[in-house]
């Protein structure tokens, strides 16, 4: 009874418009036998859980951190290396290389506990470029620039595969919501608008950033190993820049500081993104070129548009807002 | 001997680069993740002027191509700013973005225009001479020169006429400069194109004997990046100082250990840097 | 027992003596005010004594803790709440979310019986206050006098044993003005301390029982409210040498 009575909050402000897209991915297997697609809505959902884990702490405290690569391929790359040299199950690898980001973050969020604008952001960055440098330098268990190949995959069937992967996205998707409606959120955001006044409050500001980083790291830890396993390959790219900057891109575009917002960038995107391979010469410059667009005229985030904000009803659909009459 | 004037050569590189960086920093609050994309255009815009309008036609067209060049990449950083920028500019992490952004998609187009194997740029003063027995080619060489040059033309620019007072003011003291009546805005863009015309400026130079490849936006960035934390955002002197500091280390690391494990080295020191000192080695705290 | 004790404060910046050892004490439920001309080291007393900048010699002493080295959020947690001279809104959050804050420190979460019965405690207060109307709306829509109330009541909920204002009455109406001054009579009333920095002088001096006067870094008076709008030192401070 306990249980039931503090997960309450999980159905309270929920956004309707995240639980439809959430039943709709579910449902497109059952609808139609296309492995393609359903392979890029499987990737659609990692990205999508890279892109919520990157919100809790960027999108709560404004503090850009530019080098999430760092979290997600440092956890694939440790899953990979823990199944293909031990016989560690994919099912323990992930929690296991997750529960290393997590740590991880405790760390990097504890160094750069003073650090704000660019000099965080550049921190953060300096860290995944550490990693990625390792993966050349370590080669011998890393594979270099090849990666590790040949991983375990979680079940033999493409279509239960895409449902693991769909139920960590849920998973984590409430996971996320749940903390961001807390306390733990609400002094998120507080440290966002004013990190003096939230001490002045009596609350332990370092504690709270350090904790968001970990859970971040944590998220996105889960996020790499399952993306690790469910492309059966792990490579330097998953430590690369230009994936830090995709995740902030596709959290940006969809609307910081919502964890609903990333939801929709990442899936948005991802399927925008596979759309336009018709055109598969100029793909990627259409694409960032839409990137640039879409910034330009939503810099919030399409979420965090005003006239959804000041709308009763949009709010409510798209952001779970229940304005008290 | 050589690691000297290799070395002088990259700090003279370096500090044409990170010069600009650091100064639209101070002044606009912008960090130009984009500004290696200007050191981009420089190589490529001097090849595409000189191929495709003066058809390839001698030494003479060559220097009017650069030239051209880093006008034009001035004139697209003032657009960038006015346009793309200036409406969310309080927002640090929308300036980060749009820069970013704006670097992946010119490196696309370049991708596509040119291809990802190199593209070749004649050299404005062929051969090499001999220094004290090391051979040393002589179109990075020149860069020393250039770089003594427009360094104290900058410093001089800044701190003599009224235009760059102006521009010099709001980068120490932004509040300061608005109550004597100093337009942020104007010099932010003046800055913007200021800043591109010298990050050009050093592409075009060393584009002859370097791979001008439409990735190569993204090292000049970070070492730019790096430069101003080590030299201390906010400080010109402090940058180049570090240009040259970071351009003799890497030189002496990469003959003394492994080019990776120097880069790898550099990181770490930079972290270290952020985590006890973030207002470098001669810069001032964040305002 | 003196509930505030310091003694022979000193902070200094570069070669500027901001604070030159002052020296005061508060009693349990005294109010106290302190005066001085701009730049005199007011705030820079405040924030020293609630952790926000590290002192160069003396002492201070809540409630028996020597609160020197302490972290701002732990001398809140003692009992030790503050305000600031420039309103400190949470921007880009509800009311009702911002006034829930200090609701999470330590020392808040010991003394109420429920987290549902402490929303209902402080929707109840901003009530009071005449706030209902603003409870759900985003911070981003309130005038500045109904931040500046919004500020003191967020202090409130940390529940103080002291509460030091920083210019409360700053830039708000009469109105205003007598709303906070019933507000910090009638908390006083319940047993709440209280230090305000003013420069509005006239109501200052009809809410408090003591006053002390700073000038530069200096401690120049102290005394009853008429004791020291008499003494020449306090005169000369801000009228100048004419003003004797």
């Amino acid at each position: 009874m306990n249980l039931l009575k503090r997960l309450a909050p999980l159905t309270q402000n929920q956004s309707p418009f995240g639980l439809i897209i959430l039943i709709a991915m579910a449902l497109f297997p059952l609808m139609s036998d296309n492995i393609f697609y359903l392979e890029i809505i499987k990737l659609a959902a990692i990205y999508a859980i890279f892109a919520m884990s990157w919100d809790i702490l960027t999108g709560y405290t404004h503090e850009v951190n530019f080098g999430f690569a760092f979290f997600i391929g440092g956890a694939g790359y440790l899953s990979g290396i823990l199944t293909s040299h031990l016989p560690v199950s994919p099912y323990l690898a992930i929690p296991m290389a997750a529960l290393a980001a997590g740590v991880s973050g405790i760390f990097i969020g504890y160094l750069t506990l003073r650090l704000k604008g660019p000099y965080f952001a550049m921190a953060t960055l300096a860290f995944a470029s550490i990693l990625f440098k390792l993966s050349f330098i370590l080669y011998g268990i890393t594979g270099g620039e090849e990666g590790i190949s040949g991983l375990d995959a979680f079940t033999d069937d493409p279509t239960k595969d895409f449902f693991v992967v769909w139920g960590v996205m849920v998973a984590i998707y409430l996971v996320l919501c749940l903390y961001a409606r807390s306390k733990h959120g609400i002094i998120l955001k507080a440290i966002r608008a004013d990190e003096d006044a939230t001490q002045s409050a009596g609350i332990n500001t370092a504690y709270y950033k350090i904790e968001a980083f970990a859970i971040s790291g944590f998220m996105a830890g889960i996020g790499g190993g399952v993306f690790t396993h469910s492309q059966m390959h792990i490579g330097p790219t998953m430590l690369s820049g230009y994936l830090s900057v995709i995740v902030v891109l596709l959290a940006m575009i969809g609307g910081m500081g919502t964890i609903v917002g990333p939801l929709l960038g990442a899936i948005c995107l991802s399927i925008v993104n596979e759309s336009l391979r018709i055109v598969e010469e100029y793909r990627i410059i259409i694409y960032t070129g839409l990137l640039i667009l879409f910034i330009y005229l939503a810099p919030d985030g399409l979420v965090n548009l005003k006239f959804i904000k000041d709308s009763r009803l949009l709010s409510f659909i798209f952001l779970g807002d229940r304005k008290p009459t | 001997m050589e690691i000297l004037i290799i070395g002088t050569v990259r700090g003279a590189l370096y500090s044409l680069i990170a010069v600009g960086f650091v100064l639209i920093f101070s002044v606009g609050g912008i960090l130009n993740l984009a500004h290696g994309t200007y050191y981009m255009l420089g190589a490529y815009l001097t090849y595409i002027f000189y191929t495709f309008v003066f058809g390839a036609g001698g030494i003479n067209l060559l220097l009017i191509s650069a030239i051209l060049s880093v006008l034009s990449v001035g004139i697209i950083a003032c657009l960038v700013y006015y346009i793309l920028l200036r409406p969310h500019i309080q927002s640090l992490l929308y300036v980060m973005v749009m820069t970013l952004a704006l670097a992946l998609f010119v490196g696309e187009v370049m991708s596509l225009l040119f291809g990802v194997s190199g593209t070749r740029v004649p050299s404005l003063i062929e051969g090499s001479i001999s220094i004290g027995g090391i051979k040393v080619i002589n179109q990075q060489l020149i860069l020393i020169p250039i770089t003594a040059l427009i360094l104290p033309a900058l410093w001089y620019f800044l701190k003599k006429t009224k235009m760059g007072q102006g521009v010099d003011a709001v980068a120490q003291q932004r509040t300061g400069a608005i109550l004597m009546g100093v337009s942020v805005e104007t010099a932010t863009l003046i800055t913007s194109g200021l800043s591109a015309s010298l990050a050009a400026l050093a592409g075009a130079l060393i584009a002859p004997v370097s791979s001008v490849v439409p990735e190569m936006w993204l090292f000049p960035l970070i070492k730019a990046f790096a430069i101003a934390i080590l030299g201390g955002i906010g400080s010109l002197v402090g940058s180049v100082i570090a240009s040259f500091v970071i351009g003799y280390a890497e030189i002496l690391g990469s003959f003394l250990i492994s080019e990776q494990l120097t880069e790898l080295v550099a990181l770490v020191v930079i972290i270290l840097v952020l985590v006890f000192k973030p207002s470098g080695i001669m810069g001032y705290k964040l305002r | 027992m003196n509930l505030l004790e310091i003694s022979n404060l000193t902070k200094t910046f570069g070669g500027l003596r901001a604070l030159e050892r002052i020296s005061l004490t508060v009693k349990p439920q005294e109010i106290l005010g302190i005066i001085g001309p701009n730049g005199a080291g007011k705030t820079t007393l405040f924030n020293c004594i609630t952790g926000f900048l590290p002192f160069d010699s003396g002492s201070v002493v809540f409630d028996g803790h020597n609160i020197q080295g302490k972290k701002p959020y732990q001398i809140v947690n003692l009992g030790l709440t503050r305000t600031w001279q420039l309103l400190k809104p949470f921007f880009g959050m509800r009311v009702i979310e911002a006034m829930m804050v200090p609701s999470f420190s330590k020392r808040a979460r010991s003394s109420h019986l429920s987290k549902k019965n402490e929303k209902e405690n402080i929707a109840g207060i901003l009530q009071d206050m005449g706030l209902t109307k603003q409870l759900w709306l985003e911070v981003d829509n309130l005038s500045q006098g109904e931040l500046k109330l919004l500020d003191i009541l967020r202090a409130f909920v940390t529940r103080p044993k002291i509460l030091l204002l920083d210019e409360p009455f700053s830039g708000l109406s009469h109105k205003e003005i007598e709303n906070i001054s019933r507000l910090i009579r009638k908390l006083n009333n319940e047993g709440l301390t209280v230090v305000i920095i003013e420069h509005r002088l006239r109501e200052l001096m009809k809410l408090v029982q003591k006053v002390v006067v700073i000038n530069f870094g200096n401690k120049i008076a102290e005394g009853t409210p008429e004791q020291v709008v008499r003494e020449p030192k306090v005169i000369e401070a801000y009228l100048g040498k004419r003003g004797t």
